[in-house]
């Protein structure tokens, strides 16, 4: 698959994987790259600026094993975004789809 | 590749952001070994599934300067991340690199008109003390009026720069966009 295109929708897991609970990077990365074939790494430059554009804000929570763990929470200006990203996603998705099927009948 | 390794080039990559910034990112990797580690992984693995630090490290600056770029909006941002965005990909040679220069040539060559105007009647100065036989009032007060033009076209300029700018600034979005792939109707 596209690179490029994987990028694109990697925005959209890592808000709505926010919005059911808040995660640190590492779960992050790990779950997307567990669903989708992504280098773990280019979760990172995203996380830095979905930050600076106030969709989440950040807090640092000691974990029992290891380190303090940087978490990330998403804001309501985070959700109205991801809401929004939703439905372009939806309505992009079930175009090709739509077009995918039609491809089927000239078959 | 180990964590040494990656960190090492993952550094280097970064160098130029500040050191803040870049200490953020560091604590960020660490962590993200550290998990990796506690989870049973080699430093190895972690490493390969993250990719190459040399493309997290551009991601990384290209990131920072669109987002400063879109705060203060002066000359050196602006050249700052043109080449972060052309660092993304050799793709984008042409498509960032020939607008930018097509624009900076117009708003450079507005301001020579614009200063060069001004200066005429120095000019003619410089012209009258080489050659004093040739002074016409005619020319004195027709630079005197280029001066007057010369400071309304700086004037427009000013507005025109910062006009383009911000327009180019929104054509770099669209580019990062669009070379990160989902290019959505905004």
């Amino acid at each position: 698959m596209n690179v490029q295109f994987k990028k694109g929708a990697l925005e959209l897991c890592v808000l709505a994987l926010l919005d059911k609970q808040d995660h640190y990077g590492y779960e992050l990365a790990n779950k997307i790259s567990k669903r989708v074939a992504i280098s773990e790494g280019s979760v990172y430059p995203l996380l830095r600026r979905l930050a600076k554009e106030e969709y989440f804000t950040t807090y640092l929570q000691e974990s029992s094993e290891g380190p303090s763990r940087k978490y990330y929470r998403l804001t309501d200006k985070g959700r109205d975004y991801l809401h929004q990203l939703i439905h372009e996603w939806v309505q992009f998705t079930q175009g090709v789809n739509k077009l995918l099927q039609e491809g089927d009948h000239i078959e | 590749m180990n964590k040494k390794e990656f960190m090492k080039k993952l550094i280097v990559g970064i160098k130029k952001l500040p050191k803040e910034e870049q200490q953020e990112v560091i604590q960020d990797f660490e962590e993200h070994f550290a998990v990796g580690l506690a989870e049973g992984k080699t430093e190895a693995e972690i490493a390969a599934a993250l990719g190459t630090p040399n493309q997290v490290a551009k991601e990384l600056v290209a990131t920072y300067h669109l987002e400063k770029a879109d705060h203060t909006s002066n000359t050196g941002n602006i050249f700052r991340a043109v080449w972060a965005v052309i660092g993304l990909g050799f793709f984008n040679l042409v498509i960032v690199l020939g607008p930018f220069i097509a624009l900076v040539s117009i708003i450079a060559s507005g301001w020579v008109v614009g200063g060069s105007f001004i200066l005429s009647p120095l000019l003619m100065l410089v012209n009258v003390i080489l050659y004093p036989e040739t002074f016409i009032f005619f020319d004195f007060f027709v630079s005197i009026g280029l001066t007057g033009v010369g400071i309304f076209i700086v004037i427009g300029m000013y507005y025109v720069t910062r006009y383009l700018s911000k327009g180019f600034i929104h054509y770099l979005h669209f580019n990062v966009k669009l070379v990160k792939g989902g290019l959505k109707d905004e």
